[in-house]
């Protein structure tokens, strides 16, 4: 397989799971501040830094945050690459210079998953009620092409590289949603801080849609240490970085050359193991190390499968087609 | 008697279905009969499945013609044009005819230039060649092929007399289309198929990477066939990405190629580098290697040509080909012919006047209201003069350009490009069209059956080509048995 496809297959996995995690963000995210008792308070600027866009979102507002401005740079502004738009334009742009690889119906759902998200965006940005029901479209259009790709396409290296970009991505997007609750600022009596909290862990579940499985798997009560658990290490729920990651390895088992990506899973693997979860406030500078371990890790899948052809060399290697 | 060819008229053009009294030509009684069964409301009805079957693969075509969002339509006609299986026996054995003098006459211009020794053909017009490259002197390709794909265009005069048009040996473009127009007749009229012999088309993809693989520098392995493309604005993008689907070729880009030190071509792939066969190159010669044409080339691969000639890698067509794909060139094609091959063209040229001979130039300067005249190197209709339809300050402009490069001038009679009939607006009505094979050439020889039909879609119109209004249509040869007509 050319590398070139290779990436451009990874890439537009990772834009359609950024803009359905962004779209799933946004949505939880408002749902929590619906919930919250008085005397809590939540900025949406979380949301800028949570997603690691805050300075880039700074280059171009002044001012205080403010949630129509927040949400236009987030859904449809086209000089935030990771906004929804954005990201779901970069998807489509990828699929056409790989059409030959993929089912032609996969081009066909991506291309009107664009096409809603074009023409629907701008309504987004028009109210908290409009918002939710178009990200809701965006949402359930990404999982059609999901569907397709897991029912009409052979798990072949195309279909392995689209495994890794959406595995990566969806690891990095659960510890950033994870993180969101340490940037909320809870009342000041003990009882209310509590129930707020408690709201906050069950957004944080409904962000990912797992509150169900959390409520079957775990128990009826939300408490954060046991979500933090949850998402971060439960081998069996599709969106925890510890099943992300298996994933991840299962794929570059079958690829060739493994080696050295595979290492670097292993150390995220590693450190999954040691972040302990009932101790809560060091939580945001492990999910940070996580982070790092995650790019660090798309930097050895990049550097092995995307540019292997720059390191002199390199022998002629048969090839497994 | 019927319903669809009495009002029927092409008056003064030779139509292909329908006979002047309004009867259908014997190689179209099944199909009216067809037509009539079906009636006006049912072809209405196909002709609207038609335009949804497009659209739903149109997104394939649209897409990729789309720059900076223009979507463009795919013009298509319900209403096939028919063809004998005896009369197309004839053209095809024309169309491999000339391929073969052609290729002949290529490896002798880059080599002896036998034919400019023996006076056939004139040093002055290769002198004058835009397309002939000095790179490729001395080489041979394998089998003394150059030109692999050929998409030759013929024409029909209101006598009923085939001509050929021209031969495209640089890129031709368009067997997607043929091949496509098919599956659609066969998706929305599966009875035509039924009940009559229609020759299929869909070896093309099999036959063109059979082709392709005897280029190949490396015996036994199964030879790793590349197609390099300029990349998706290309408005035949669709195509390449079409034809390396159908070969289970990978569809490449400049940038995925690079010449290592050993001279050889490789892809870059995510197991490291791997060696490329044969590139069938869908880019032009000027594009194709920045070390050897234009320097500023971002679509080519540094060190192509050393690799070609080094025999390291086979390319389709060879660089270089193009210099029998000229206007002026193809004036002597018929007399190519007869050197190489010691035979009589089976499919005549269009009578054609060379502004660099003073007695015809004379005659073309007189008579530009007439004449359609040809600048030798352009494609796709573009630098042309049609004398009917010119002004007087077009033909000054003209004679002028004439005058000061003969060399790069040639004219001809205005064709009247036969009809067929077409489906419009609930009724048939004539359109012109053309017709485009496809010939492949190695150390064998094929043509498609039939080729793409192309339709002005525009009453009166002669224009044919895609960028101008331009339509398509199915083609059929039909095996009549023995009531041939």
């Amino acid at each position: 397989m050319l590398s070139r496809v290779a990436e451009s297959l990874y890439w537009m996995a990772r834009y359609l799971e950024r803009a359905e995690n962004t779209a799933r963000f946004i949505n939880s995210t408002t749902q929590v501040l619906l919930d919250l008792p008085r005397g809590a308070s939540f900025g949406w600027d979380v949301l800028l830094k949570t997603a690691g866009l805050d300075s880039r979102y700074s280059q171009h507002h002044h001012g205080p945050p403010d949630e129509a401005e927040i949400m236009r740079f987030l859904i449809l502004d086209e000089r935030n690459p990771s906004s929804i738009v954005a990201s779901i334009h970069n998807a489509r742009e990828n699929t056409r210079t790989f059409r030959e690889v993929l089912p032609m119906e996969i081009w066909e759902r991506i291309n009107s998953l664009y096409l809603y998200t074009r023409d629907n965006a701008s309504r987004a940005t028009q109210g908290r009620s409009q918002r939710y029901e178009v990200l809701k479209g965006v949402i359930e259009r990404r999982q059609s092409v999901i569907g397709l790709l897991m029912g009409s396409m052979s798990k072949d290296l195309a279909y392995q590289f689209i495994r890794l970009g959406h595995n990566l991505e969806r690891a990095d997007m659960t510890t950033r949603i994870l993180d969101v609750n340490s940037a909320v600022r809870l009342p000041e009596s003990a009882a209310a801080a509590e129930l707020a909290r408690e709201r906050l862990w069950i957004g944080t579940l409904n962000a990912l849609s797992a509150y169900q499985m959390y409520r079957q798997h775990v128990g009826v009560r939300v408490v954060g240490s046991e979500v933090v658990r949850f998402l971060l290490t439960d081998p069996h729920f599709p969106r925890t970085v510890r099943h992300c990651l298996g994933e991840i390895e299962n794929c570059l088992c079958d690829l060739i050359h493994y080696d050295r990506p595979l290492n670097v899973a292993r150390h995220a693997w590693k450190r999954l193991g040691s972040i302990d979860h009932l101790v809560m406030d060091g939580l945001h500078e492990n999910l940070d190390q996580l982070q790092a371990d995650l790019a660090a890790l798309h930097d050895a899948i990049s550097r092995q499968y995307f540019s292997l052809y720059h390191l002199s060399g390199i022998q002629e290697q048969s090839h497994p087609s | 008697m019927s319903l669809f060819t009495q009002d029927y008229a092409s008056a003064g053009f030779f139509d292909e279905l329908i006979t002047p009294d309004g009867q259908p030509r014997p190689v179209a009684r099944v199909l009216f009969d067809h037509l009539e069964a079906l009636g006006a409301a049912g072809l209405d009805e196909r002709r609207r499945a038609v335009d949804a079957a497009i659209m739903t693969t149109g997104v394939t075509f649209t897409v990729y013609s789309e720059a900076g969002n223009i979507d463009r339509a795919w013009p298509f006609d319900i209403i096939p044009r028919v063809m004998s299986c005896r009369e197309w026996s004839r053209i095809e054995a024309g169309l491999k005819q000339r391929l073969t003098a052609l290729n002949l006459f290529i490896n002798d211009l880059y080599n002896e230039q036998r034919i400019i020794k023996d006076g056939v053909f004139p040093q002055e017009v290769l002198a004058g060649s835009r397309n002939f490259r000095v790179q490729c002197q001395g080489m041979t390709p394998r089998f003394g092929v150059w030109a692999h794909v050929c998409g030759t265009d013929l024409v029909r005069d209101q006598d009923g007399t085939l001509y050929v048009l021209e031969d495209n040996l640089r890129v031709p473009s368009g067997v997607s289309y043929m091949l496509e127009n098919r599956q659609i007749m066969k998706r929305l009229f599966p009875e035509f198929f039924q009940s009559s012999s229609i020759l299929p088309v869909d070896d093309y993809p099999a036959r063109l990477h059979d082709t392709l693989a005897t280029l190949s520098p490396r015996t036994g392995s199964r030879p790793v066939v590349v197609l390099l493309t300029p990349g998706i604005y290309n408005s035949a993008y669709f195509e390449h990405s079409y034809l390396a689907q159908k070969m289970g070729a990978f569809l490449v880009e400049g940038s995925d190629l690079v010449v290592e030190a050993d001279d050889c071509v490789y892809m870059k792939t995510i197991s490291g580098l791997r060696r490329v066969d044969v590139i069938y190159r869908r880019i032009d010669d000027d594009f194709l290697d920045p070390e050897v044409f234009r320097p500023d080339s971002a679509l080519g691969v540094k060190g192509l040509m050393r690799s070609w000639r080094a025999g390291k890698v086979g390319i389709a067509n060879a660089p270089g080909a193009g210099v029998a794909d000229d206007k002026v060139v193809y004036a002597f094609v018929p007399q190519v012919i007869r050197y190489y091959l010691d035979e009589d063209p089976i499919i005549p040229n269009v009578p054609s006047y060379l502004c660099m001979r003073d007695d015809e130039r004379a005659y073309v300067l007189a008579n530009l209201d007439k004449l359609v005249v040809k600048p030798a190197n352009e494609s796709g209709g573009y630098g042309m003069l049609i004398g009917p339809r010119s002004t007087p300050e077009e033909r000054t402009q003209f004679a002028g350009l004439i005058q000061a490069n003969p060399r790069n001038y040639m004219a001809q009679p205005t064709l009247a490009l036969s009809t067929a009939p077409a489906w419009v607006d609930g009724h048939l009505a004539p359109r012109h069209l053309d017709l485009r094979p496809f010939v492949l050439q190695s150390d064998r020889l094929y043509c498609t059956t039939g080729g793409l039909t192309r339709v002005a879609m525009k009453a009166g119109s002669l224009v044919v080509n895609s960028s101008q209004g331009g339509g398509a249509k199915d083609t059929w040869i039909v095996d009549l048995g023995h009531e041939e007509e």
